[in-house]
């Protein structure tokens, strides 16, 4: 009765009091209770997946984002280096530029070969080799994977044998080698690409490499690097290639977005059988009202109003729906991150447990698109009061 | 005339005028005819009564006057306005300002309190709460049942459940009170205190009443009797 003091619309009172009235028939009061728990559980169980999806795809990506270089300038024949250098270290969002020299060659020792990816690095090595960011390169710097392969001992000394050739006095081509000594090992982790990369001083590399292999290493922060490659392209003459993480790793990006919408398009289809039930319990609503809906007619509701009374109450029954299982799914991703309560193993993970993201970016659309689709099924079903007349209604 | 200005006008009661109602409904291949060529006038305040046995378009004619239902041929004004020119919504807010119904079984609704049922009408008009709560108040308790007001349908008596429907038409002071078989559904002793009420209270306000019954007992205290036989209305 408090409603009732205030100045609520009609329709809003008619739908309040059917959402609740113990006086409805059991099987609309169940199909109502269906209703709101098929929602729930629809919202609930999206919430869950995509906020395990989220959780793989961060711990993912910070894994692979640690390992990526931010941006890197690449240079073509005939570009020149010192003044692309300059126009990099001119941009205001730039920590720091460094000279890379990437190629391709072999490593011997003791008669064994290895083909491998070799990075002559200027100063220190770059923070995207995690297990040896910010040595200051001297000797040659080795994964432990092709260490250990060799059996190399810390005061070794391996040879670098590059394809670039070098003419002999009988003018005889052979390719270019150099012994350097073995200065540390690095952890490799679970990379594969990292378990083949070499890295030598600049210098050394120079000597040993093409020099059109030459590219900078700009450090910037990861949310800037896009803008800096974006001013970058249309300051950089035509020779120099700017890529950033996202291009180094388009494909990775692209996937992880498919599987979050696939995953959503999937688990929605809870909700979209929840608003199915919910057209249902409203339809049956209306068919054992028709008489009390005919005589609110015969009291003057207009058919408009009718329909704004079966809206508002999908709208009652999909809120309800929404808080609890948005409740309960929002409680459960927290408490299962939180105590990492599913085990995974950690020689197959990247992780021992499985991690759960709530993000306000996942959580819009799911609210979003529950609310759209309940309030369509809804309006839907209460078309139907609307085109009940007074007469026929009250007709027994 | 517009209905703002037919609900001004029609205080306390109102002016019935159909002219040549027609209707008929489709029963399968069948089409039975149910009013032929009825014509009604009444005055405003007048205690009318259309009596007749079951079947013979008694509710029919009642859903006509008022605007619950729409005549195949024919037309009907009420405080001049003419019913076909009102569209859906316009239609529902005209029977909310100026008709009252009373059923023969109740019909009030079954979620609701009496005191809520009665409130009902000057809600869906737009009036405030506590006007329409007051008001609500004032006419049960003009009935004797301000001690069963936040009893639902159910754990009323026949005759309460009678006198919330009465108090409910009332509700907005309409100038016109639709009864059909008001006391049909009680048993003789309540159905004449019921009758007594709504005559009192008809007779009270001067609006215009129409009863539909086919007891000769509740027509023989209306000033107007029609007798409807086989859809044709004679006085």
């Amino acid at each position: 009765m408090r409603l009732w003091s205030w100045n609520l619309p009609v329709p809003l009172l008619l739908a309040l009091r059917y959402a609740r009235s113990p006086r409805r028939e059991a099987s609309v009061r169940f199909l109502s209770a269906v209703t709101a728990g098929g929602i729930a559980l629809g919202v609930g169980a999206l919430i869950l997946a995509v906020a395990a999806l989220s959780g793989f795809q961060t711990t993912l990506l910070a894994e692979v984002l640690a390992r990526s270089p931010r941006l890197q300038v690449e240079l073509g024949r005939g570009v020149d280096a010192q003044a692309v250098r300059r126009t990099i270290e001119a941009q205001p969002e730039v920590e720091s530029v460094q000279t890379l020299l990437v190629g391709n060659g072999w490593l011997v020792h003791e008669g064994r070969l290895e083909p491998c990816e070799f990075f002559g690095v200027e100063n220190e090595v770059p923070r995207w080799f995690p297990g040896a960011a910010g040595v200051e390169v001297k000797g040659v710097v080795l994964p432990d994977t092709l260490a250990f392969g060799f059996g190399i001992e810390s005061d070794a000394r391996v040879r670098v044998v590059s394809p670039r050739p070098t003419l002999t006095p009988f003018s005889r081509q052979i390719p270019r080698s150099r012994s350097f000594p073995v200065q540390t090992v690095f952890s490799a982790g679970r990379s594969e690409e990292y378990e083949s990369r070499v890295i030598l001083p600049l210098d050394a590399a120079r000597g040993l490499l093409w020099e059109s292999d030459l590219r900078f290493d700009v450090e910037v922060d990861l949310g800037a690097a896009p803008v800096v490659a974006d001013r970058l392209r249309r300051q950089l003459p035509a020779g120099a290639k700017v890529v950033t993480y996202r291009d180094l790793n388009r494909a990775l990006f692209f996937a992880l977005r498919l599987e979050k919408a696939l995953m959503f398009v999937g688990v929605f289809l809870i909700v979209l059988v929840a608003s199915q039930a919910l057209v249902s319990s409203l339809a049956l609503l209306i068919a054992s009202k028709r008489r009390e809906l005919g005589m609110l007619g015969t009291l003057g509701l207009t058919p408009r109003e009718l329909r704004r009374t079966f809206l508002l109450l999908g709208a009652i029954l999909a809120g309800a729906g929404i808080v609890v299982g948005g409740g309960i799914g929002c409680l459960a991703a927290w408490a299962l991150d939180r105590y990492q309560l599913i085990a995974l193993p950690e020689q197959v993970y990247i992780v021992d447990f499985v991690p759960f993201r709530l993000q306000p970016a996942d959580l819009l659309p799911i609210f979003l698109a529950t609310i759209v689709l309940t309030l369509a099924a809804a309006r839907t079903a209460g078309g139907g009061a609307t085109r009940l007349r007074p007469a026929e209604a009250m007709r027994r | 005339m517009s209905v703002v200005s037919a609900i001004e006008a029609a205080t306390p009661g109102v002016t019935i005028r159909a002219r040549g109602l027609h209707k008929s409904y489709r029963d399968g291949e069948r089409e039975v005819t149910v009013l032929r060529n009825v014509d009604l006038e009444l005055e405003a305040g007048a205690l009318a009564a259309i009596v007749g046995p079951s079947g013979s378009g008694k509710t029919t004619l009642l859903y006509l006057l008022g605007a619950l239902d729409s005549p195949d041929q024919g037309s009907v004004e009420i405080g001049g306005t003419d019913l076909a020119s009102l569209d859906g919504a316009r239609l529902a807010r005209f029977r909310n300002k100026m008709l009252g119904f009373v059923f023969q079984f109740h019909q009030l609704l079954p979620d609701f309190t009496a005191l809520e049922n009665v409130m009902m009408p000057s809600r869906i008009a737009g009036r405030p709460a506590r006007e329409a709560l007051e008001r609500a108040q004032s006419l049960l308790g003009e009935v004797g049942l301000e001690d069963r007001a936040t009893h639902y349908p159910n754990q009323l008596s026949g005759g309460e459940q009678q006198r919330v429907a009465i108090c409910r038409a009332l509700a907005l002071e309409p100038p016109l009170l639709l009864a059909d078989e008001p006391t049909g559904n009680l048993d003789p002793a309540t159905g004449r205190r019921v009758l007594d009420l709504l005559i009192e209270l008809q007779t009270r306000r001067g609006m215009t009443a129409v009863l539909v019954t086919h007891n000769p007992e509740v027509a023989n205290r209306c000033a107007n009797i029609w007798r409807l036989e086989d859809g044709v209305l004679l006085p």
